[in-house]
């Protein structure tokens, strides 16, 4: 008697593994973006011979990082950055009309001041929490947080407005100052 | 046949990583979280700024621009190069993305910042990772 015996068939089918090669490969051609465009933007001030503008001191907040990558805040020393975002949207909005803060959002200027010898860490760190400030109050406006109000699409125009009205009567202005030509010994 | 080319082609899609473009210098991008994205990814012109791989260039930090050790003069030169390859219309929007290292001197920066302003390429981008 002849008996056939029963194996389990032990193969795996590769049929549509073609398939599942092209949609992976479909995916990840569509999902992987190279982030190098995105960063923080600054624009330099023209290079003409400074004029001389009588800001009033009011309207400018001052922080300077020396050589030994320590922060001067409003001639305060500051061990960390705790605490600037705040500050700055206090002084900017100045929302309890005090005299030491800016007189209106339009005249408020931020001034960075860095010397040879900052490290450009503390410098980006910096820049990064004004920026952060900003658009948080350019968020407010709308009802966004911050992040949001950096995703909204300004090709769709509806949205432009929106970022447009956010921008108006609050400018970013953030200064540089120039740069000291020789290290101080 | 074909089971073990996907094999492969998904062994190798799984295990690859994404090379990065050869450079002269060393760079570690610091981070940032206020972000802005720009849309004509065609304006961006790099220049990076970090220590020499190779230390025949030496120890401090240099800027390197297409590959190259450049010295600070040879920015308005490099300025010019990268704005004639442009199209009439975009020429005055270049950005000049800066890739420079956490560490690196900020008079240094400031420096090209002043090389640059003189030769109006006026639009910086911070290159900085998302935190």
């Amino acid at each position: 008697m002849k008996r056939t015996k029963r194996r389990l068939d032990v193969t795996i089918s590769a049929g549509s593994m073609a398939d599942i090669a092209f949609l992976l490969l479909i995916f990840f051609l569509v999902a992987t973006t190279l982030d190098k465009d995105k960063g923080l933007m600054m624009q330099l001030p023209p290079d003409v011979s400074p004029t001389i503008t009588e800001i009033k001191d009011r309207n400018l907040f001052k922080i300077h990082i020396n050589s030994s990558n320590k922060f001067l805040i409003e001639d305060e020393m500051r061990p960390d950055l705790e605490g600037l975002v705040a500050e700055i949207k206090e002084f900017v909005l100045n929302p309890n009309a005090r005299p030491n803060l800016a007189e209106n959002p339009k005249k408020a200027i931020i001034s960075i001041k860095t010397q040879r010898g900052t490290s450009y860490a503390f410098f980006i760190e910096t820049l990064d929490q004004i920026k952060e400030a900003y658009y948080q109050m350019y968020g407010e406006k709308l009802g966004l947080s911050s992040d949001e109000f950096r995703k909204l699409d300004r090709s769709d125009p509806s949205k432009s407005d929106m970022y447009v009205f956010a921008r108006s009567g609050l400018p970013m202005n953030i200064s540089i100052a120039e740069p000291d030509l020789f290290k101080s010994l | 046949m074909p089971d073990i080319v996907f094999l492969l082609l998904f062994f190798f899609m799984v295990s690859a990583t994404m090379k990065q473009p050869e450079d002269h210098v060393k760079i570690k991008i610091p981070p940032a979280h206020a972000l802005t994205k720009v849309q004509k990814q065609f304006l961006i012109k790099e220049l990076h700024i970090g220590k020499p791989k190779n230390v025949s260039f030496g120890i401090g930090y240099k800027i390197s621009a297409e590959n190259q050790i450049i010295q600070l003069s040879d920015i308005g030169h490099w300025v010019e190069t990268q704005r004639a390859s442009l199209d009439e219309a975009y020429k005055n929007q270049m950005i000049v993305l800066l890739k420079a290292d956490v560490d690196a001197d900020m008079g240094l920066i400031m420096d090209v910042q002043q090389e640059l302003r003189k030769h109006q390429a006026r639009k910086i981008l911070y290159r900085t990772l998302e935190e």
